[in-house]
């Protein structure tokens, strides 16, 4: 992926994250820059406590660096408030966590189209519920509009979250250990519609995984070690073009 | 979909938790709701009691103690000498100056002893009463069945008396060894002569060795009754001229049995305030454990975009219909507390009536335990940051 053109999608600039902790300050981060342009799968890959999470909610405004700049299309977004960083995100970004279960009283239409009981959407043609649907039939669900998430498996809970992420038109999608916990064919499912997304439409992707199968189906593969930054890494997903 | 409806779905998908919470509202309700509809019956059948019995004025012993009056809320154990009858008419007749405005006396003469119907022994309270004043002062008293008494051993009873102990018309009761022919029985009037048994004043007085007694003198007269200023003229003299009784009008009768009620309100009013404090620390306690288990959930409405006040407006909105229903099925369930008490204990003769204040009171107070309960742990978790729920150790 060219990075060189024109002002990234999402800038970080010499990053440091530390906690404080009861046992003290332990450091999450350290010294971290990278670019994420539009249209592009990225993976985080690394162990454990790598800080693979830390930085995923670094990018997504969920977290705010101790030290270091956040910069979304050029505009520093780390020092926003947490009122405005609020309207931010509902414009901006999706969130993909592998514990958040949809919501259990309602259907998965319902839960596609979640984010809509809490902002309107803009600037949209057609109805809302029409698109819910058809982004439900596109991940394979379309039998499944009007179930209950008590009767969906484990793949489908995590396609549901796709449709909820998908809706609102997002920029950028960070998906935290996304396909952890499903079997190899949701796992393969989730990270070709990623793909996909990227691609067909242009929104720009990080997950964090500590699989190699699925990182190496990214467009880059950003390595990390205990918080510092190890290689940033452009795949030749083989694979993918098969 | 509205916030609201989210919070709707929630409750009912939330069954056993919404059901504990809706109990801790529901009980501190009905036994406020019992407690305001007892005072309230209370209240209005001494009022009507009062009424009732058409009399202007009222003397009693003075002193009588609350530990000295029957369960059915006569004195039966303190008493008047004969004597002051005329005095307290003298009194009357002087404050009214019209020898022409009828003054009507109606005395009585309480005494609480064991009935024997049959070979059963009844505790009840007899009254010793002259029939012909008492229907000269009262011509609505009716019987249900039978006639007035026509001699000395014969009797009338209350109509809840004679219901609930299965006594019919010509049955023999004996009263102090002396046995007495039931000739009627009396219509019930909701007040305390419904479970009272009624024979000669004279023969009562007697049979219980307290000839030259009496328990209450009734005055009825219409100038007084029209003229408030000249009644408070009438009892103030009577109570300074007459030693150790005390006259009152009906309505300072009911101001007096209100305030013995009153005090025992005080002590039902702590009972309902110590409800109302264990209720809002069980509310306080299922609340926080539901939301600490909900926490991932709130990470993942406001990951989707939820501020902090939507997320408070859907947990208060729960809180809020939780509080509502207690309040709703709090109140009826007073209503039947309240209509159980009055028919198995107080006997105040109280039907099911709805108060649309207490309703109110029911509504607000289910509203208050459950918002003042919630607002907290609902204020702390709304803040919690989305990254922190979804590394918290409580699973959803």
């Amino acid at each position: 992926m060219d990075t060189s053109k024109g002002t990234p999608f999402l800038e970080l600039k010499d990053v440091n994250k530390t906690f404080n902790l009861a046992s003290g300050e332990v450091t999450a981060l350290e010294h971290v820059s990278l670019s994420i342009n539009k249209g592009e799968l990225v993976a985080l890959v690394g162990p454990s406590g790598s800080g693979k999470t830390t930085l995923l909610n670094i990018i997504g405004s969920l977290d705010r660096p101790t030290r270091g700049e956040v910069l979304l299309e050029g505009i520093r977004i780390d020092g926003l408030s947490e009122e405005d960083l609020v309207h931010f995100r509902r414009e901006k970004f999706s969130f993909i966590f592998q514990d958040a279960k949809p919501l259990r009283m309602l259907n998965v239409l319902e839960n596609t189209l979640l984010p809509f009981n809490f902002f309107k959407p803009k600037n949209r043609n057609g109805n809302i519920k029409d698109e819910g649907i058809e982004i439900i039939k596109s991940l394979g669900l379309g039998h499944r509009i009007y179930h209950m998430p008590s009767q969906l498996s484990g793949g489908e809970i995590q396609r549901v979250a796709i449709a909820r992420a998908l809706i609102t038109h997002p920029a950028m999608i960070l998906a935290d250990e996304p396909t952890a916990n499903l079997d190899r064919a949701n796992r393969l499912f989730v990270i070709d519609t990623f793909r996909k997304l990227s691609k067909e439409k242009g929104i720009a992707i990080v997950i964090s995984t500590h699989d190699l199968e699925i990182a190496n189906r990214a467009d880059r593969i950003i390595h990390l070690k205990d918080g510092v930054f190890l290689k940033d890494e452009v795949v030749a997903c083989t694979p993918c073009a098969a | 979909m509205e916030l609201i409806v989210l919070a709707i779905k929630d409750i009912f998908r939330r069954k056993g938790k919404s059901l504990y919470l809706l109990i801790a509202i529901v009980i501190p309700v009905a036994i406020l709701s019992t407690i305001l509809l007892t005072f309230d019956n209370a209240d209005s059948s001494l009022s009507t009691l009062a009424s009732k019995f058409g009399f202007t004025l009222i003397v009693q012993p003075k002193n009588i103690r609350v530990d000295k009056i029957s369960q059915i809320g006569v004195n039966t154990q303190e008493y008047i000498p004969e004597g002051v009858i005329a005095d307290v008419e003298r009194i009357v007749r002087e404050t009214i100056r019209n020898p022409k405005d009828k003054v009507i006396t109606v005395v009585r003469f309480y005494q609480e002893d064991d009935l024997l119907i049959g070979k059963a022994k009844v505790s009840s309270v007899v009254a010793g009463i002259d029939f012909k004043t008492e229907l000269e002062a009262k011509p609505s008293w009716k019987l249900t069945s039978g006639r007035w008494p026509e001699n000395d051993q014969e009797a009338v009873l209350g109509g809840s008396y004679a219901s609930s102990r299965k006594v019919s018309l010509q049955d023999t009761v004996t009263l102090g060894g002396s046995e007495f022919k039931v000739a009627g029985i009396l219509q019930n009037y909701n007040s305390s002569e419904d479970y009272m048994v009624f024979a000669p004043f004279a023969v009562i007085q007697k049979l219980y060795n307290k000839s030259g007694f009496v328990s209450v003198i009734n005055i009825q007269n219409v100038s007084l009754d029209k003229d408030k200023k000249m009644l408070q003229t009438a009892v103030a003299e009577i109570n300074k001229n007459i030693p150790n009784i005390m006259a009152l009008s009906p309505q300072q009768f009911s101001t007096m049995k209100y305030a013995l009620l009153k005090k025992s309100l005080k002590f039902l009013m702590a009972i309902v305030v110590a409800t109302i404090a264990v209720s809002i620390f069980s509310i306080f306690n299922i609340v926080t454990s539901v939301l600490y288990s909900r926490i991932k959930e709130i990470g993942l409405l406001k990951s989707v975009g939820a501020s902090r006040s939507q997320l408070l407006t859907i947990f208060l909105s729960e809180y809020l219909s939780i509080g509502l229903m207690g309040g709703l099925i709090g109140y009826p369930l007073g209503l039947i507390m309240t209509y159980l008490l009055d028919s198995l204990l107080l006997k105040l003769g109280a039907g099911i009536k709805i108060n649309i204040l207490y309703v109110l009171v029911a509504l607000l107070v289910g509203v208050f335990c459950s918002l003042i309960a919630s607002f907290y742990p609902t204020y702390r978790l709304s803040k919690i940051k989305i990254t922190d729920s979804f590394r918290s150790q409580w699973e959803g």
